[in-house]
């Protein structure tokens, strides 16, 4: 019988001169099966996407440099630079009315409203040390498009299907762009235990084999 | 009238205390303490190069965490001081040990440190390292770091100095064993 296996694959350094779905055929195209889902870190996905840049880069606004210092200090949004990088994607204004609601509610009781207000980048970008060498030193924003980046996988691979992850050691898994039909909720359950690893960049894939096939039998066992 | 000068009251009121809080945050502050470290010992002696290491302990001595970007050696010995050798050097975390002078930026939490291992590779321009080390003179290293933390991000260094009669010592040392 058929079961779920996680299988990382190694790789260079991906960087921006590189396109991952062609890194992902070059290094485990032999490996991945009909039944098979491709998972890939979307922190490379972004560097691959050429979205990254650095402190040097950007130029703190006034606002950046205040409102850093009401992010606690594990946040990437916690340095001038990650907040300004948020800003530059979600507009500075929406980032500002964000982090007043997100005070209010904090007050309240109710923790996350700033980043369910501030956009998708305020909680995907990784503050510098976020990436391995050489891209330590860089602010890494969240992927575009990233099921259109799955759909491509799945198109040029065969697979049965494609997903986009950001999953980090400490048990917390998020799916941000799927193939059609794929749960992203399920794949994160299965991905919770980070096996791209520490240094993702060097596996960012990973290969959920048998998938199909173990999905389908347990939703036959769940229909009697 | 007076709900105007009640907002504009607030608003000062308002604007003071987030200055007060972030003035009283703070921010991340490093130290390389050159002035505590190890004395220079000889790693490796050939016929025509001598490795020297020794350790410097740095500290975040702030009130935030901080990240240090990047760190560095910069050895200054002009030609015109000394033209027996040829320098170079890097710097490695004690606990991430690499020999590509990369460092890897890492975050420093406040009250903490740690230690680099720096190591100082001299060859000599003509004949051994042994006589070249004769005209050696004290040559001053930066230790230069990038900070990034809550404010701008700025380089500074700290300066030691690599001693001759260190060096010497630490030869004749090796030499004796």
């Amino acid at each position: 019988m058929a079961e779920l296996e996680l299988v990382p694959v190694r790789t260079r350094i991906l960087t921006p001169d590189d396109n991952i779905v062609d890194a992902i055929a070059e290094y485990a195209k032999n490996n991945i099966g009909p039944n098979d889902v491709v998972s890939v870190a979307e922190s490379v996905v972004a560097i691959t996407q050429g979205r990254l840049t650095s402190p040097e880069e950007l130029k703190p606004s006034f606002l950046a440099k205040v409102m850093c210092r009401f992010v606690p200090q594990k946040g990437s949004l916690s340095s001038c630079y990650g907040m300004q990088a948020a800003m530059n994607f979600e507009g500075e204004w929406r980032m500002f009315f964000a982090m007043i609601m997100g005070l209010f509610a904090k007050l309240l009781g109710k923790n996350g409203v700033f980043y369910e207000m501030a956009g998708e980048q305020a909680a995907l970008i990784d503050d510098v040390t976020g990436t391995m060498p050489p891209f330590d030193k860089h602010i890494v924003y969240g992927p575009k498009d990233p099921s259109g980046v799955a759909e491509e996988i799945k198109h040029r691979l065969g697979c049965y299907g494609a997903a986009v992850a950001d999953v980090n050691d400490l048990k917390r898994a998020a799916v941000l762009g799927v193939t059609t039909g794929l749960d992203p909720k399920r794949l994160a359950q299965i991905l919770i235990d980070n096996p791209f690893g520490n240094a993702s960049q060097k596996t960012p894939i990973v290969i959920i084999k048998n998938y199909a096939e173990v999905e389908a039998k347990a939703q036959a066992k769940a229909l009697g | 009238m007076d709900f105007l000068m009640a907002l504009i009251v607030l608003a000062v009121i308002l604007v003071g205390a987030v200055w007060l809080y972030i003035v009283r945050q703070g921010d991340a502050e490093f130290e390389f303490l050159v002035n505590q470290r190890t004395d220079f010992s000889l790693v490796e002696l050939t016929d025509s190069k001598a490795t020297f290491s020794c350790k410097v302990s740095f500290v975040n001595k702030g009130t935030q965490d901080g990240t240090i970007m990047d760190a560095y050696t910069r050895h200054l010995l002009p030609y015109e001081q000394c033209d027996a050798v040829e320098v170079s050097s890097r710097l490695e975390l004690e606990a991430a040990p690499r020999t590509d002078g990369y460092f890897e930026a890492l975050i420093v939490p406040k009250t903490t440190g740690e230690t680099v291992n720096v190591t100082v590779i001299l060859t000599a321009k003509n004949g051994t390292i042994t006589e070249a080390l004769k005209q050696m003179v004290d040559m001053p290293i930066d230790i230069v770091y990038q900070i990034v933390a809550r404010g701008e991000w700025y380089i500074s260094k700290n300066r030691m100095v690599m001693r001759a009669k260190e060096i010497a010592q630490a030869t004749d040392r090796r030499s004796a064993v």
